[in-house]
C-alpha cells in the first residue's frame, strides 16, 4: 500500500469518505431489475463512442487541413497514404453513423417506458439537446471532406436554415461566414466541428449523467419496487457487453465497409441528385415535399414538440389515463423514420 | 401479456429493428460514398433503350461509355439526343419498339445544350474543312479514285459536314461519343488523328517541342477535367491550351480553334487572317495568342519568337512566289506536256496551277501543301526539325530540283544559274528576311563565320527594307516593328559578334583538328573538303 500512501500524503483527501461516496454513487448504485435486458441498457454506448470520436477525431485532426484547395486531397491523404489512416477514418465516420443508431436506441428505450416523467424532464431536455448537438457534429464533419456530395449537402443544408422564421437570414450567414459556401464556411464548420460543439456535448452529457445519478436510474411505471442489483459488475458489464458489441460492429464496419472519398466538390456544377446523410432523411424529405417555409415552420414545431414531450404527455396523461399517447406516437416515428429512411434509398 | 411485458416486447423489437435496419441503411449509403460515380438517375425511354440494347447485345459498349459521361451524370440519356420527329433526315423508327429516332445527333442537335460552342465551332475554320475538300481542282476531284478518299481525306474533313439539318460540323469528332469528355478533347492525339502526315504534321511538331515534351513526361499528372474557363492547370501546353482554352489576360475559352490564328498558313500563301472569322481582326488574334504564351513565357522571349516565325512566314511566301515563277518560265519553254485540265471546254483550275500528271507539279504541289506548310508550322509551334529537315531543306530541295529540270530543257536562265559558284545563288532567288539575334539568348559563336550576312553587302539593311515593306503592307503589328527596329539598331550585341569566344573553344578546336587528321589518314577523306 506504499504507493497509496504516496499518492494520499500529495493528495490529502478523506480516503475513507471517497470510498464511501464511489461505492454509493457507483459501485452500489441500485439498477432496477428490468435494466438486465441489454435494450434497457443503451444508455452508455453513446457516451463509449463519443469517446472513440474524440479519440479518432483528434488522430484525424494531425493531418486534415481545413482549406478549400487541401480539405480533399487531405482526406485522400489520411485513407489512402496514412498507416491505418482508413480505418481511423472509418472508425469516426461510422461512429457517428452509430452514435445516431445508439442515440435512438437510448430514445427509444427512454420515450416507451416514459422515463422522462416527473421529475426527469429536465433530463429528457438535455437529452434532446444532446441529440442535437449529435446532428450538429454529423452535419458538419460531413462538410469537412470537401467532396461533390459533401459540399452540395452543405450547401443545400445550410440554404435550409434560411427558411427560419426571423433568424433565418442572419443565421445562414453566421453560419456561411457569408452569403455563399465558401472557405469562410469551411473554416468555421470546422471550428464548430472539433472546438464548439464537442465542449458542449461534454458539458451536457456531463449534467445529464449528474441528474441521472441524483435521481438514480428510473423504474418502470407499474412496477415501482421490483427489486434492484448493483451497478457493479453485474450491471458494469452488462454495459461492457453492449459497448464493444458497438466497437466491433464498427471497427468491422470501418474495415469491410470503409466510406469513399468522392468526387472533389466543383462549386460550378450541381450535381443531379443532392443529398445529406442518411438519418437527415425524414427531414430532407419533408422539406422536399413541402414548400421551405411551411416545411421549416412544421420541423421547428415538431422539434418544440420533441422537447416539451414530457410535460405534453404527462398533460393528455392526467385527461386519458388508459390512453398510451407514448406507445403511439413513439411507434408511429420509429415506423415513419424508418419507411421514409429505406424508401429514400430505394426510390 | 401484463403492461411492463408488452412494453418489453416494444422496446425489444424496435430496438433489434433499429439496429438491424439502420446498419443496413448506413451500409448501403456508405457503400455510395465508394463509388466512383454518382448513380445515374434517367429518363423512362433512355430506361427502355438501354435495357433493349443490353439484352440484344447491341452497341452495349457505347452504352458503357455513355456511363461515364457527364451527360449521363446529368441525365442526359439516349433519347434525349436521339429524340426525333416525323419528317426529320435522319428519323427512324426503331426496329424493336415504336419510338422514333435520330439516327445521327448533329450540332444542330447538340446546339439545343451547347449554342454557344456550336456557335463558335461555326466561326472555326474547322467548318470549311468539307468545303475545302470539294474545290474543283483539289486532288481529290481529279487524282485519286473517289472510293480511296472516303477513308482518307473525308474522313477527317467530316469534322466540318454539311448536315440535311443545315447545321454544319461534328462535335463528336473530338468528343468521341458516347462519352463526349472534356479530358479526351484535350489530349493532343485527339487533334493528332487528324493534324498528322507530310501535309500538316502539327502533332510530331509538338511531340518534338519543348511543349510536347513535357506532355510526354507529366501528362499523368495533369488535371484534364479542370472546368471550361478556369486557368489551365498545366505545367506546358496542349493544342487545346493554346488554341481554345482560357488564358490569364483573355478569359475566354472558345470552340473557335482560329480565335488566335493570325496567319492562315496552311494555303499557298501565308495571308493574314480576316476578320469575318469571328468579327476580331489578326493583330486582335495575336494579342489573345500572346496572352496564352504570357502564362509560362517572358514578354521578350515572346515577341522575338513570333516576329522570327511571322518573318519565317514571309520568306515562305517569297520562296513560294519563287516557285510559281520558275514554274511559269519552264511552261514558257514547254517544259510540260500538259498545261490544264479541261472538262466540257472549261478549264480545271488545279493546284497549285497545272495538274498532277508530271513530276515537276507533284513538287510544285509538295512546296506548299507538304513541305511549305511543314516548314511554316514548325516555325511557329517550335517543331525545330520540321522547320529544318522536314522544311525548308526540302522547299529548297524542290526549288532546285525545278531549276535543274529546266536547265535540263534548255532554259537559259536556269542553265545560268545552275552553273554559278556564286555560294550566294540560293540567297539571290528572292528577297531575304532576318532578325538579328534570336528567341535563345545571345551566342558568342551562332552568328561567326563565313556566313550569308558576311558575305552579301549591306545585308542587314536589305533584309531591314523588307522587313520595313511588310509592316508597311500591314503585315506586322507596330509593337513588332519597333522591336525590329531595336534589334536592327542593336544588331552587333544582337547577333553576338562583339563578344569573345571562351577559352575553352581552342581547346575544343585542337581536339577537332586531332579527329579530323584521324579521319583523314584512316578514310583518305580529302582534308580540304573538311577546311
Amino acid at each position: 500500500m506504499k504507493l497509496k500512501d504516496w499518492i494520499l500524503e500529495r493528495f490529502p483527501i478523506n480516503y475513507e469518505r471517497f470510498v464511501e461516496i464511489n461505492e454509493k454513487v457507483f459501485i452500489k448504485e441500485p439498477i432496477p431489475l428490468h435494466y438486465k435486458k441489454w435494450f434497457f441498457a443503451t444508455g452508455a454506448a453513446p457516451l463509449i463512442l463519443i469517446a472513440l470520436q474524440i479519440v479518432t477525431g483528434i488522430l484525424l485532426m494531425f493531418y486534415y487541413i481545413a482549406s478549400p484547395e487541401a480539405a480533399y486531397e487531405s482526406v485522400r491523404y489520411i485513407s489512402q497514404e496514412v498507416r491505418f489512416g482508413f480505418w481511423i477514418r472509418g472508425i469516426h465516420r461510422w461512429g457517428s453513423n452509430l452514435l445516431v443508431i445508439a442515440l435512438l436506441l437510448h430514445m427509444t428505450r427512454v420515450f416507451f417506458t416514459r422515463a422522462y416523467r416527473r421529475p426527469r424532464e429536465l433530463n429528457w431536455i438535455i437529452g434532446v439537446i444532446l441529440l442535437g448537438l449529435s446532428f450538429g457534429l454529423s452535419l458538419t464533419g460531413y462538410s469537412l471532406i470537401q467532396n461533390q456530395v459533401s459540399y452540395w449537402a452543405t450547401t443545400v443544408g445550410t440554404n435550409s436554415v434560411n427558411a427560419i422564421p426571423l433568424i433565418g437570414k442572419p443565421l445562414l450567414q453566421f453560419l456561411r461566414g457569408g452569403e455563399e459556401v465558401t472557405a469562410n464556411t469551411l473554416t468555421r464548420f470546422f471550428t464548430f466541428h472539433v472546438t464548439l460543439l464537442p465542449p458542449l456535448l461534454l458539458l451536457f452529457m456531463f449534467v445529464h449523467i449528474f441528474i441521472l445519478r441524483l435521481h438514480g436510474m428510473a423504474e418502470l411505471e407499474g412496477k415501482e419496487g421490483e427489486g434492484s442489483y448493483a451497478f457493479y459488475p453485474e450491471h458494469f458489464f452488462k454495459v461492457i457487453i453492449l459497448t464493444l458489441f458497438f466497437v466491433a460492429t464498427l471497427s468491422t464496419l470501418a474495415v469491410i465497409l470503409p466510406p469513399g472519398l468522392g468526387e472533389p466538390a466543383d462549386p460550378s456544377t450541381t450535381p443531379a441528385v443532392i443529398k445529406p446523410e442518411w438519418y437527415f432523411y425524414p427531414v430532407y424529405i419533408a422539406l422536399k415535399l413541402m414548400p421551405m417555409h411551411i416545411g421549416m415552420s412544421v420541423l421547428m414545431i415538431l422539434g418544440v414538440i420533441l422537447v416539451f414531450w414530457p410535460f405534453i404527455d404527462e398533460f393528455v396523461k392526467r385527461r386519458a389515463p388508459k390512453l398510451r399517447l407514448n406507445y403511439i406516437v413513439g411507434t408511429i416515428a420509429i415506423l415513419t423514420f424508418l419507411t421514409v429512411t429505406i424508401w429514400e434509398i430505394i426510390v | 401479456m401484463d403492461t411492463v411485458t408488452g412494453q418489453k416486447w416494444l422496446i425489444g423489437i424496435f430496438s433489434v429493428l433499429l439496429i438491424v435496419v439502420l446498419i443496413i441503411v448506413a451500409g448501403v449509403e456508405m457503400r455510395k460514398t465508394r463509388l466512383e460515380r454518382p448513380e445515374i438517375e434517367i429518363s423512362g425511354t433512355t430506361e427502355e433503350c438501354i435495357g433493349c440494347h443490353v439484352k440484344k447485345g447491341v452497341a452495349v459498349k457505347l452504352i458503357d461509355e455513355w456511363k461515364w459521361s457527364e451527360h449521363a451524370e446529368k441525365g442526359i440519356g439516349c433519347y434525349e439526343c436521339h429524340e426525333a420527329e416525323e419528317g426529320e433526315f435522319d428519323a427512324m423508327k426503331c426496329p424493336e419498339s415504336n419510338i422514333l429516332i435520330a439516327k445521327h445527333p448533329t450540332p444542330g442537335d447538340c446546339r439545343e445544350c451547347h449554342e454557344r460552342q456550336v456557335k463558335e465551332f461555326a466561326n472555326s475554320k474547322h467548318v470549311l474543312s468539307q468545303a475545302f475538300m470539294a474545290l474543283k481542282g483539289s486532288d481529290r476531284n481529279v487524282f485519286e479514285p473517289p472510293v480511296t478518299t472516303k477513308h482518307g481525306c473525308e474522313q477527317c474533313h467530316h469534322i466540318g459536314n454539311y448536315w440535311p439539318d443545315k447545321s454544319i460540323g461534328e462535335c463528336d469528332a473530338c468528343h468521341s461519343k458516347h462519352r463526349f469528355d472534356i479530358a479526351q478533347a484535350r489530349h493532343s492525339e485527339t487533334c493528332g488523328e487528324c493534324h498528322i502526315g507530310p501535309d500538316h504534321p502539327h502533332i510530331e511538331i509538338f511531340l518534338e517541342s519543348k511543349h510536347g515534351n513535357f506532355y510526354s513526361t507529366f501528362a499523368d499528372e495533369y488535371d484534364w477535367d479542370y472546368k471550361p474557363g478556369e486557368p489551365v492547370p498545366f505545367g506546358a501546353p496542349t493544342c487545346a491550351t493554346c488554341h481554345m482554352s482560357a488564358t490569364g489576360t483573355y478569359k475566354q475559352f472558345t470552340h473557335n480553334v482560329s480565335d488566335r490564328l493570325t496567319w492562315e498558313s496552311q494555303a499557298p500563301f501565308s495571308v493574314r487572317t480576316q476578320e469575318y472569322w469571328g468579327g476580331i481582326s489578326w493583330q486582335e488574334k495575336r494579342e489573345r495568342m500572346e496572352g496564352v504564351c504570357y502564362q509560362c513565357h517572358s514578354q521578350s522571349f515572346v515577341d522575338r519568337y513570333l516576329l522570327t516565325a511571322d518573318l519565317a512566314n514571309l520568306q515562305y511566301n517569297e520562296i513560294w512566289e519563287t516557285t510559281i515563277d520558275w514554274m511559269k518560265k519552264l511552261r514558257e519553254h514547254k517544259v510540260f506536256k500538259t498545261d490544264v485540265f479541261e472538262f466540257g471546254g472549261k478549264a480545271i483550275t488545279s493546284w497549285p496551277m497545272v495538274g498532277y500528271d508530271e513530276e515537276l507539279e507533284h513538287i510544285a504541289y509538295r512546296n506548299w501543301h507538304h513541305e511549305g506548310r511543314r516548314f511554316r508550322h514548325g516555325a511557329e509551334m517550335m517543331g525545330a526539325d520540321y522547320t529544318q529537315w522536314h522544311g525548308i531543306w526540302e522547299l529548297q530541295e524542290n526549288l532546285t530540283k525545278i531549276i535543274q529540270v529546266g536547265a535540263e530543257h534548255g532554259v537559259p536562265e536556269a542553265k545560268r544559274w545552275l552553273v554559278a559558284k556564286d555560294p550566294d545563288k540560293f540567297m539571290k532567288l528572292y528577297p531575304l528576311y532576318d532578325i538579328p539575334g534570336g528567341s535563345w539568348g545571345p551566342s558568342a559563336m551562332a552568328m561567326r563565320g563565313n556566313m550569308v550576312l558576311d558575305r552579301i553587302p549591306n545585308y542587314w539593311e536589305t533584309v531591314r527594307s523588307n522587313v520595313k515593306t511588310a509592316y508597311d503592307n500591314g503585315l506586322l503589328t507596330e509593337k513588332q516593328w519597333e522591336l525590329y527596329s531595336d534589334l536592327y539598331e542593336n544588331r552587333e550585341i544582337e547577333t553576338g559578334r562583339q563578344y569573345e569566344l571562351p577559352e575553352l573553344h581552342d581547346e575544343l578546336m585542337e581536339n577537332l583538328t586531332i579527329d579530323l587528321k584521324q579521319l583523314y589518314e584512316q578514310q583518305k577523306v580529302d582534308l580540304i573538303l573538311m577546311k
